[in-house]
């Protein structure tokens, strides 16, 4: 909006400025600009102020669990505010580590997530080239589906998987919850790489064919490692839907040892009074790390899922 | 710590074993499709594709696990082989080896989807014909048989509640007005913060960062650490409160005092917690669009003299509705699909049902109070409710289009 307010102030005292050769416009000119930088910079300070306001509402829930983290024990429930709590100390992280199967937890997440999303990229991967490149029959009615797909709500598909998971014998097991994870995240997968191998020329493949390769052999060396960046972008799709979720993982582990680290959580914050400290230790354990990814590439990430329609 | 040990081995290899079944499966899949498509014209090719595949149906059947009787699998092994043979003459005469490489790129994800989403939801429908409950389960799960009922759990649907006290009626108006509620303010939020977020500023990249924090964070902790904000006695909301009451007793006979957030206002909190939760990837969606305009309309139409509002109404609404339409799309599907929040807040035994949505209340029914083909009908209820929403949707907007157009 200033800026649009800058161009109109500059456009019209320029033009002022040429019009008039005496000091007295050159006065005027000099005016409106001064005008123009105090109201610039007030705006400035409004917007600063909004958005610390709302930066503030974003990260206070973070910053609260990190002081309730490190409240001593006979203080984990208090009304205090504070963000350093008096005598603050690391009891709780030692008491979440040690005498809990936080370690467990974690454990089963990562594997979990990490068969989920090996599996999942591979399949998007083949499938993406195959949307990106060919017109075969099927094309655009594949594309619809995997979009109407996202209508489908995750509640309405648990019933069954879980009578099928019941049925074959994997309740409480890593095979479970890969089979209920694996293809949840596939139609988003496919059309983040399918949007990023439309920006590959074709003439890349096209010199690889002269020069005697395949189709597929083109794909593997020469579109697969261009595309490195897309494919960490939906592994780290794959892997964070799988990492975050709950309520599948709820319904498929029952065995405390088995749980993932969201169910964990759960249960210690279920007696809110008694364990709370651990609650808050373990969150910024589990936080930490995923924040720092997310961040980290988050810029890469938002284009991948926004290419759909910014490239529109 | 050896034990430790020992189950983290034990896991590697259970998963191990398992990726390996799935790259024999592909492998198979592939070799099959292979065949099909560049061996089509040879002799051989049809006796043998409908001979195998009697054979390979034949054995499997009768091999562990199934172990059926010769006779059962010999039928089953002729319907596999006239089955093949259909498939087999479509392939010599109709495909031809036409579009192998992207049929054979597609089918290990064809094959997952159809596993685990398209079968998953047929079942469904069968389910919500038949009558599977708490009574009925063991017997299906040994012998496979349900009783079939029809329309009952249909009618049930629209005459009983999923819940215990409040009605389906009252969960499609609460599930609208929620789905109405949120993403208005997820765009409205989002948007006055993307406008903000696009002037010329120092430390932009901070604030953005800092801005996406509830987004980047694990959902689960974000929810239980903004539930315990609303904690009656503890939560900040209701401390700040105190202290600004006991400081200020005015305030206090305005009308200001703590609240019993999650037990009388639980749709209100979790209302909050969601916008709170969802204006990140709005205001970042909306970011994205607004550095993809250029700025020359604007000091196109600020020397034609267009006041700020009306720039904004002729350049940067309409230039980004590209942008922002699908993502309202998918928005409202997510926010009417979304139980993780609700559930977390008020899922725990015992937890009320004011703050409810459909969804939510499907979840509550199957797995709370395992009413398994009622839920199954239920949900297919609910599934041609969004259904239709989104396609009276579409026709109004055309959100997706420029998502289709890119082929």
């Amino acid at each position: 909006m200033e800026n649009a307010n800058t161009a109109r102030a500059l456009a019209s005292s320029s033009a002022r400025g040429q019009r008039a050769e005496n000091g007295r416009a050159g006065e005027e000119y000099q005016k409106a600009l001064k005008a123009h930088h105090l109201k610039r910079k007030a705006w400035l300070v409004l917007i600063h102020a909004a958005l610390i306001a709302w930066v503030l509402v974003s990260v206070y829930p973070l910053l609260r669990i990190f002081s309730v983290s490190l409240r001593p024990g006979d203080r984990i429930v208090s009304t205090d505010l504070s963000l350093i709590p008096a005598g603050a100390s690391f009891l709780s992280y030692w008491k979440v580590l040690y005498e809990t199967n936080f370690l467990f937890w974690l454990w089963n997440s990562l594997i979990i997530t990490c068969a989920t999303a090996t599996i999942g990229v591979s399949l998007a991967a083949l499938a993406g080239y195959a949307f990106s490149r060919f017109k075969f029959p099927g094309h655009k009615t594949g594309l619809t589906l995997l979009l109407g797909n996202e209508m489908i709500p995750a509640a309405m598909l648990l019933l069954p998987l879980f009578l099928m998971i019941m049925k074959l014998g994997l309740v409480n097991t890593y095979l479970g919850m890969i089979i209920a994870y694996s293809v949840t995240s596939l139609p988003f997968s496919i059309w983040i790489l399918k949007g990023y191998y439309d920006t590959i020329p074709k003439s890349l493949e096209e010199a690889a064919l002269v020069d005697g390769t395949t189709r597929f052999g083109a794909f593997l060396r020469i579109i697969l490692p261009l595309s490195t960046p897309a494919l960490a972008i939906a592994f780290l799709f794959n892997f964070t839907q799988a990492w975050n979720e709950y309520l599948v993982a709820r319904v498929v582990l029952t065995d405390a040892r088995m749980y993932t680290w969201t169910l964990g959580l759960f249960e210690l914050q279920g007696q809110y009074l008694t364990q709370w400290g651990m609650f808050a230790a373990a969150s910024i354990l589990v936080t930490l790390p995923v924040l720092g990814v997310f961040l980290y590439s988050s810029k890469w990430l938002i284009s991948g899922l926004t290419l759909g329609g910014v490239k529109g | 710590m050896t034990g430790g040990a020992g189950a983290i081995l034990g896991s590697i290899l259970q998963v191990g074993h398992f990726v390996g079944l799935i790259l024999a499966a592909v492998a198979v899949l592939e070799a099959y499709l292979y065949v099909h498509f560049f061996r089509y014209g040879r002799k051989w090719f049809l006796p043998a594709v409908i001979l195998g595949a009697g054979a390979a149906c034949f054995a499997s059947l009768m091999l562990a696990p199934l172990q059926l009787d010769a006779g059962r699998a010999a039928s089953a092994a002729v319907c596999a082989a006239m089955l093949e043979a259909a498939i087999a003459l479509f392939f010599k005469y109709v495909i031809r080896g036409r579009w192998a490489l992207p049929y054979m790129m597609l089918a290990p994800g064809i094959v997952g989807l159809t596993l685990l989403i398209i079968y998953p939801l047929l079942f469904e429908v069968y389910l919500s014909f038949h009558d599977l409950k708490l009574t009925t389960i063991l017997h299906w799960s040994r012998t496979g048989e349900l009783p079939f009922v029809g329309f009952k759990h249909f009618v049930k649907v629209f005459m009983s509640s999923p819940l215990s006290e409040v009605g389906f009626w009252q969960l499609v108006l609460r599930t609208l007005w929620w789905t109405f509620v949120n993403v208005l303010f997820h765009v409205s939020g989002g948007f006055a913060l993307a406008l903000l977020l696009h002037h010329k500023l120092k430390l932009k990249g901070l604030y953005r960062t800092l801005l996406i924090v509830p987004w980047a964070m694990p959902q689960v902790v974000a929810v239980l650490a903004m539930r315990g904000e609303f904690h009656s006695q503890y939560g900040f909301i209701n401390v700040a409160v105190e202290r600004l009451v006991s400081w200020m007793p005015l305030l206090a006979s305005l009308g200001l005092q703590p609240v019993q957030w999650l037990t009388q206002h639980p749709f209100l909190t979790c209302c909050i917690i969601n916008i709170w939760l969802g204006i990140p990837f709005m205001m970042v969606v909306i970011l994205g669009g607004l550095q993809s305009i250029s700025q020359h309309y604007y000091d196109a139409a600020a020397i034609d003299g267009a006041s700020a509002f009306q720039q904004f109404r002729m350049i940067t609404l309409p230039l980004i509705k590209p942008v922002l339409a699908p993502a309202v799309t998918l928005g409202t599907v997510w926010t009417f699909n979304n139980i993780n929040v609700i559930y977390l807040v008020t899922g725990q035994a015992g937890g009320t049902e004011d703050a409810d949505i459909l969804v939510s209340a499907l979840y509550k029914a199957a797995f709370t109070y395992y009413r398994y083909s009622y839920s199954a009908a239920f949900a297919i209820v609910i599934f041609l409710i969004l259904f239709a929403f989104s396609m009276a949707w579409l026709k109004w907007t055309r959100g997706t289009e420029s998502v289709y157009e890119r082929d």
